[in-house]
């Protein structure tokens, strides 16, 4: 998550022809690549579609770093492969669907700056929902400030070490106290803000 | 644990639609039933808190592959009607990072928000029997995790049919029918008892790494809550503290 940040300046700093499309092209194009994971049963026509991400990944020029995300869900995806009796199809099927999915995602995060895919996702959304998912798009880089200082204050308390799980436990405990603390202090902060500059319930966003 | 990290197009259409339908119910109804002027004030704080649970989520614990939640004390905080709507922005926002499908988003709403409102009754409850907030804290979260993994391995047998297909389906065409594992020697009624989902391996294996992670997330809620009170003791509303 500590990556959000990143991601969130290639989408804006980059200049590829996948950063210059439209972002309703690119959202419409992550629902057709959702229809295809839904609906393609077969081993090569994932392998295919992955393979296709995969160009679009690397001539979108988005860096490597980041590439990890994608593979992240197979973590969990793990588990599902207990339910099949090991069959080697339905293993491969799951994580070509799972790697499909998030490339797919990834991708169209890379390329896109989040108020771009909010303002697109407004039109057809409630507006009360988009504004919620702005409102922690937003909070999460404010938190993510946060847990920056949090982290030394942390390390200074001895961090989180396996040999000591109790007193690590705490510590976690107590930096995600102070994380939400200072995230409610933040967001009476934030409404009044808002509220200052007109906010009645509804977010505007300037052209894309 | 309570997160049903399916990828797209492994659960039935039925299934995740009816999610979705569910969620858009209960939305609607929600938004009804909360004042205009009340949700628009109260918005930045539901979306402060989803963005702290998809921070939490973020904390992932490799080996039982788990990751803290933090619903029950969302929803204590929040309370019943906007975890609901906090708990459908985190997975939306999840999903936006791979974490779970697309497609599973309205699912993965009903049995994480079963977490945060069950959580926040049971704390209610917890509360006014124990009149102590550690025992009522963790009790409260270990129960609500119980029922939200219980309900989430009811929402993945529900698709047993649609997995058992498409094991079939390549078993028939036998393009890459190879299995490994020693499952004819541990089932010995046959090919036909290795197409069939072996839910009881997977609640056997959900189960106990389930249990170490309500525990830890129990414990850490717990401390959580502790560190609330003693800094700002009024965001947990007891009024009737005893102590």
């Amino acid at each position: 998550m500590i990556q959000l940040s990143y991601l969130d300046y290639i989408a804006v700093e980059k200049k590829s022809f996948l950063h210059r499309l439209s972002p309703k092209l690119k959202i419409i194009g992550m629902v057709v690549i959702l229809f295809l994971i839904v609906t393609v049963r077969n081993l090569p026509g994932l392998f295919s579609l992955y393979i296709l991400l995969l160009i679009l990944y690397f001539t979108a020029k988005v860096p490597l770093r980041i590439f990890p995300l994608t593979l992240y869900p197979l973590i969990f995806a793990v588990l599902f492969i207990f339910l099949s009796g090991f069959q080697i199809f339905f293993i491969l099927l799951i994580l070509s669907k799972v790697l499909c999915g998030s490339t797919g995602v990834v991708l169209l995060l890379a390329t896109t700056p989040y108020p771009s895919i909010f303002s697109a996702l407004g039109r057809v959304l409630p507006s009360s929902f988009v504004i919620a998912l702005f409102l922690t798009y937003r909070s999460i880089f404010i938190l993510l400030t946060v847990l920056e200082d949090t982290q030394h204050a942390l390390y200074l308390r001895g961090g989180i070490q396996w040999k000591h799980p109790w007193r690590s436990l705490i510590n976690i405990s107590n930096a995600f106290g102070h994380l939400i603390i200072q995230g409610i202090d933040a967001s009476e902060k934030m409404y009044e803000s808002m509220v200052l500059r007109g906010f009645k319930g509804k977010i505007h966003y300037r052209g894309e | 644990m309570s997160h049903i990290h399916l990828p797209d197009g492994v659960l039935p259409f039925w299934l995740w639609a009816s999610g979705f339908i569910g969620v858009i119910l209960i939305w609607t109804i929600l938004l009804r039933s909360i004042k205009k002027e009340d949700l628009t004030r109260r918005l930045p704080l539901l979306g402060m808190m989803a963005a702290v649970m998809v921070l939490g989520a973020s904390v992932e614990i490799v080996p039982i592959a788990y990751h803290v939640n933090l619903t029950v004390i969302s929803g204590i905080l929040l309370g019943p009607s906007l975890i609901f709507l906090a708990t459908f922005v985190v997975n939306t926002i999840l999903a936006l990072f791979g974490h779970g499908g697309i497609t599973v988003i309205g699912l993965n709403t009903v049995t994480l928000s079963i977490e945060g409102v069950l959580g926040y009754f049971l704390f209610q409850i917890f509360w006014k029997v124990l009149k102590s907030l550690t025992p009522a804290v963790f009790l409260a979260t270990f129960v609500a995790l119980l029922c939200s993994t219980f309900a989430m391995i009811g929402v993945v047998s529900l698709g047993t049919s649609h997995y058992e297909e498409l094991i079939r389906q390549e078993k028939g065409k036998g393009i890459i029918g190879f299995d490994f594992g020693k499952e004819k020697e541990a089932h010995p009624s046959g090919p036909a008892a290795e197409e069939k989902v072996n839910l009881r391996r997977f609640i056997a294996i959900i189960v106990p790494l389930g249990f170490i992670g309500w525990v830890l997330e129990g414990v850490i809620t717990t401390l959580i809550a502790r560190y609330i009170r003693r800094l700002r003791p009024d965001l947990l509303r007891l009024e009737k503290e005893s102590s």
